[in-house]
């Protein structure tokens, strides 16, 4: 049987870090796929939720109507039109995928793409730019997202060329997937970065659109077919949603019979607002920050633990 | 205290700043009491100018006119050692200072004294690091020293033997008192470049023994050879003569330690200022016997070197963990010294380095020293001569001694090799992380190689010492001390875009007629344009060069210098000759805004040439303006590709460049007899470089600092630090050798290294860095929030170090222009 050539296969990427060292062992690149099947209300990365290629408009980098008009210009759809403070105004429902390219004659970078559709081998040329960082680090590539499995033809042959390369490979999963596609995605990694949000389904529901029942299970499925795996579990901790003891303590009670798994608490953070306003939308969590006494309290608790950091 | 909340980690060294202000002791000053005290005694004092060195200089160089240049400069220091005050401080375990107490630089009228009388007027008021002098120094300046060294100094003869065409290119004046900012000299600010005496050799041999040296050549000359008694025996007679001047001037130390110690009251101090005046009776006249002395005996030679001449970013320090090693060993061995016990000692040395000032009179000069920069590398680790790893305790001593004392001096470079051990590459990483930027890193799997494709044999290059801010030496092999030309390159792109002129300089015609550039019709016209511009600078720096070789020896002699180098006393030549027979001269030009031209380069040949998206004249007219309502122009420049982010694109071009510099070397140094290589090192020198620049198709507005070093332009590298580092391999030419130092900055958030999973991470990034054969990389680890902070409030973070182009400096020191430049550059963090 001759290997599948996975090079032309293609996916929409919105995003490839390089030297990203809190992703995985070592010296890492992350690549980001576009799509996600929860809803988080504090996602720091709303643009990659949806599937399809987005405008972003960075009215802070716009050079204003007055000195250019180009996009305005470009558009035939009606979608970007001049508004009343010098700025241009996006009307999104009449923005739809076209040839005319309003992005490439911004001079400024204020209106961008999100997602550009790119090949399995372009992708690789671009993460393998580091391998000598990960030989000496034990790093290599993340995909990450969104969630990365949901374009799960694409992931799986993103991580089939990277083993072919021999670059170590990470996969971060909200675990909301099919489980034929993370049970594969786990036999070509070496990482598995798993998100456990809320123990309680209704909770869990309301704070992704998602009940936990699908990633509870598959949870348990990796820990039973990938005994090997290195897996680190994650958490974001979110104020009002899971910042309480009793949320995070459940959740280190579901993970006590697997010592094996790292397990960390990744702080909320509001980086990701200004892209918000860049796709026209609002902040779903508004001015909300975390408490610092109440994380160190929840930092101590995995600090008990043991494993992970903290 | 917590820090303003953005900042979630805080370095060490941001931690002792916030103590400060709380007024906290500093967590460490229980430990170093003693050299915490010294240190206050000066701390925030401005510095003033010590006149004595430049009085008996003259004062014997005025009686000695028509003698040999070496014996007439033997003179004048024993008439220095004689007569300059001597010093011992208080609590100081140390002697030997060059000057008046507390933070002093000394003159070298032999070298630019014709700036003197525009000096003392001016160093008191201008604004990059400002010097006092008293009334009455003022009068014995401009009434002693500058009448007799007018019409006689060699910036005088140098701005007098440059012919026209070079001239206009270096100095912007008949009198070549200001520099153009171009092509510039700088020989004539510093006596001799970054230099490394071999101080194993006073240790073994004490200068007793190397006067006596010369006594037996002397003994063995043919007594009827014109060339021996007109050229060798003066020669001699020197070594004789500056011997005795240093143990003279040793001698007066113990004397006045004798004094002190009768007049002391308190107990402790009595004793110590009595092994100190043992201690200086035997050294350096005698072989070190144990740490304590060779400690001292180390300290008398480089303070009597810097006495001597005027070592460019003073003289370094050379391997200290490795000539210091034996004698600590056995004293650690027969119990006669504890760790601490040395450690206080080699930092009462750190605090009298602090204490004398890299003095710049001339303008040019200050300019490219700002922040009082001085650069007297330490080197830790590395190789043996062997070839075997040559860590040891000292090494891990010296680490502990940069986490421990505030203070940036001196300066710390760890060499690093493919088989570094685990435990250095991770203490270096933990010192790294404390935040003042130390140490930066030097690159044995570079710099080895190269050595040795430039005829030295492996284990001289196994032996190098990190010199000044990035260069390696090989003490007894290295012949060459010329000040080699600073070109900015950004100029030679300027000139394409205005056919031979530029917009700082109006009308004068300055470069090739490479035609009207709204003319081109390919990136070939502009490629071929901008080559032609490059090969004249080149051009004219090695005229320069050639004429700035031999016209130094006329000048200069340094025969302490000469006294500790083998080969100039196997043939009895001074240093500064220009030819010394089995020498390597291993001398360099430096390229000012490599990445401010080849962004410039990238853009056009993108925007303009490929896309069309502009005109060239478009362009023109948009940095004619300096983009004032072109900003949509500068915007569509600014994004095209840019080096420093493993873009081929840039890259490419960026190594095309620097082939066209290295080619040129292999080419014409062979006229000179000498390696003139390449070199991306700037001091903080690309800031009055960038002052001559007007706009730049890299969407550089005019007037602002270009790129410094191989680093990226400010901001253009958004790809992270291994793209930074990539960019720097894909951008050489390794299968030339016509290559010196490449320098690059990197600035780290605390966030990306915390914890022992963040050091680790560090370690590995350093692995990397030795594996690309990179020369060169240091670290600021430092949040851009507590340097903003320092700008607003410079009293309250007076002692924030921070790292700039190749040393840590006080960030309250630089000027606003230089803070900026450093809160621009691209902060690596990863949240």
């Amino acid at each position: 049987m001759t290997a599948k050539d996975d090079s032309p296969a293609t996916g929409i990427v919105f995003n490839i870090q390089k030297y990203s060292v809190h992703d995985g062992p070592g010296i890492r690149t992350v690549v980001f796929l576009k799509g996600c099947p929860l809803r988080c209300d504090w996602c720091s990365n709303p643009e990659s939720q949806a599937k399809r290629i987005q405008l972003a408009y960075n009215r802070g980098r716009c050079l204003g109507l007055s000195e250019c008009v180009r996009c305005v210009e470009m558009c035939l759809s009606g979608a970007i039109s001049r508004g009343e403070d010098d700025r241009i105004v996006i009307d999104r429902a009449l923005c739809v995928e076209c040839t005319r390219d309003c992005t490439s004659v911004c001079p400024s970078n204020a209106l961008i793409t999100y997602g550009g559709r790119r090949t399995v081998a372009d992708v690789l040329r671009t993460v393998e730019q580091d391998s000598p960082f990960y030989a000496r680090s034990g790093g290599g590539m993340t995909l990450s997202g969104g969630e990365p499995l949901l374009q799960a033809d694409f992931a799986l042959a993103l991580l089939r060329e990277a083993r072919k390369r021999r670059i170590g490979a990470a996969v971060e999963t909200c675990g909301h997937v099919d489980w034929n596609v993370l049970d594969e995605a786990c036999a070509l990694s070496r990482t598995l970065l798993f998100d456990l949000k809320h123990m309680d389904p209704a909770r869990h529901e309301a704070g992704t659109g998602v009940s936990n029942a699908l990633i509870i299970e598959n949870f348990l499925r990796v820990m039973e077919h990938h005994p090997r795996l290195h897996v680190m579990v994650r958490t974001p901790v979110i104020p009002g949603f899971n910042d309480a003891e009793g949320d995070i303590a459940a959740i280190l009670a579901f993970l006590a019979p697997y010592p094996r798994v790292e397990y960390h608490l990744l702080p909320y953070h509001r980086l990701g607002t200004q892209k918000y306003h860049f796709l026209g939308r609002e902040a779903p969590m508004g001015e909300a920050r975390l408490d610092e006494a109440r994380m160190s309290g929840l930092l101590r608790l995995v600090a008990a633990r043991g494993g992970g950091d903290a | 205290m917590r820090n303003p909340e953005c900042c979630e980690v805080m370095t060490p060294h941001e931690q002792r700043l916030y103590d400060k202000m709380e007024g906290k002791e500093d967590r460490y000053r229980a430990g170093h009491r003693r050299v915490f005290t010294i240190l206050e005694s000066f701390e925030g004092l401005r510095p003033r100018i010590d006149v004595e060195r430049a009085r008996y200089f003259t004062r014997s160089m005025r009686v000695t006119e028509g003698q040999p240049l070496v014996l007439r400069w033997a003179k004048a220091m024993l008439h220095v050692a004689e007569n300059i005050t001597v010093y011992i401080d208080d609590h100081q375990l140390l002697a030997g200072r060059a000057g008046a107490q507390g933070r002093y630089g000394i003159l070298y009228p032999e070298l630019d004294g014709d700036f003197l009388g525009l000096a003392i007027e001016d160093l008191p008021k201008r604004t990059e690091s400002p010097f006092t002098i008293t009334p009455e120094d003022a009068r014995v300046v401009v009434e002693e020293i500058a009448p007799f060294w007018k019409g006689r100094t060699y910036h005088e003869h140098l701005n007098m033997a440059l012919p026209p065409e070079v001239h206009k290119l270096t100095y912007d004046d008949p009198d070549g008192l200001h520099s153009r900012f171009i092509v510039n000299e700088t020989s004539s600010f510093r006596s001799s470049i970054q230099w490394v005496h071999d101080y194993e050799k006073v240790l073994r041999m004490g200068f007793g023994g190397l006067k006596q040296e010369a006594l037996d050549k002397l003994a063995t000359l043919d007594p009827l050879s014109p060339a021996d008694n007109c050229e060798k025996r003066p020669f001699l007679e020197a070594v004789t003569i500056v011997c005795d001047a240093v143990i003279t001037w040793a001698r007066r130390h113990a004397a006045l330690a004798r004094e002190k110690a009768a007049a002391e009251t308190s107990p402790a101090r009595k004793a110590e200022l009595l092994a100190m005046a043992d201690i200086c009776d035997r050294v350096p006249e005698h072989p070190a016997r144990t740490f304590r002395e060779a400690v001292q005996s180390q300290w008398f030679t480089q303070m009597f070197s810097r006495m001597e001449q005027k070592t460019g970013t003073i003289v370094s320090n050379g391997r200290m963990d490795q000539y210091f090693y034996p004698l600590y060993a056995k004293d650690m061995a027969e119990g006669t010294l504890t760790e601490d016990e040395a450690l206080e000692l080699i930092e009462c040395m750190w605090v009298g380095m602090a204490q004398f000032i890299d003095l710049y009179i001339s303008p040019t000069g200050g300019a490219f020293n700002e922040g009082y920069a001085h650069w007297e590398a330490v080197t830790v680790g590395g190789q043996t001569p062997e070839g075997s790893d040559a860590t040891n305790d000292l090494t891990y001593l010296f680490l502990k001694s940069k986490r421990e004392f505030p203070l940036h001096y001196p300066d710390l470079a760890a060499r690093i090799h493919s088989r570094a051990p685990e435990r250095y590459l991770w203490e270096v990483a933990e010192t790294i992380k404390d935040g003042s930027g130390f140490p930066k890193l030097i690159n044995d799997e570079e710099i080895i190689p190269l050595y040795v494709s430039k005829g030295a044999t492996f284990e001289e290059a196994y032996d190098y010492a990190v010199s000044g801010c990035t260069e390696a030496r090989m003490p007894n092999r290295d012949t060459y001390t010329s000040g080699g030309a600073y070109i900015n390159f950004a100029a030679a792109l300027e000139m394409v875009l205005y056919n031979g002129r530029m917009k700082k300089y109006g009308e004068a015609d300055l470069g090739e007629h490479t035609g009207d550039p709204r003319g081109f019709k390919t990136w070939d016209d502009l490629w071929n344009a901008y080559v032609a511009q490059h090969t004249l600078f080149l051009k004219t720096a090695f005229m320069q060069q050639h004429i700035i070789n031999n016209l130094r020896a006329r000048h200069f002699a340094q025969p302490m210098g000469s006294t500790l180098h083998d080969l100039c006393m196997k043939h009895c030549l001074d240093l500064h000759t220009p030819q010394i027979p089995e020498g390597i001269n291993l001398g360099y030009f430096e390229y000012i805004g490599y990445g401010t031209v080849v962004d410039s380069l990238a853009a056009l040949k993108k925007v303009v040439f490929e896309d069309g998206a502009l005109t060239m004249a478009q362009v023109i007219e948009a940095l004619e303006c300096n983009f004032e309502g072109r900003e949509d122009v500068r915007q569509m420049l600014r994004n095209a590709p840019c080096y420093g982010n493993n873009d081929e694109y840039a890259d490419a071009i960026a190594r095309d460049i620097d082939r066209l510099s290295v080619e040129y070397g292999v080419r014409y140094s062979r006229d000179l007899g000498m390696h003139n290589d390449v070199r991306y090192v700037p001091f903080t020198s690309h800031v009055p470089f960038g002052k001559v620049v007007s706009a730049t198709p890299n969407g550089r507005k005019a007037w602002t600092p270009l790129s410094d070093g191989s680093s990226a332009s400010h901001g253009a590298d958004v790809n992270g630090p291994t793209a930074v580092l990539l960019s720097n391999f894909h951008s050489k030419n390794y299968g030339q050798r016509a290559r010196a130092a490449r320098m690059v900055n990197l600035k780290f958030t605390p966030k990306c290294l915390e914890g022992d999973d963040g050091t680790q991470k560090l370690v590995s990034f350093i692995r990397t860095f030795c594996d690309l054969k990179l020369w060169h990389v240091q670290f600021n680890v430092i949040n851009r929030e507590t340097l903003l902070a320092a700008q607003r409030d410079p009293e309250k973070y007076r002692n924030l170090i921070v790292r700039i182009a190749g040393y840590s400096a006080y960030f309250v020191d630089l000027s606003p222009d230089l803070q900026n430049d450093l809160i621009a550059r691209t902060e690596h963090g990863t949240m």
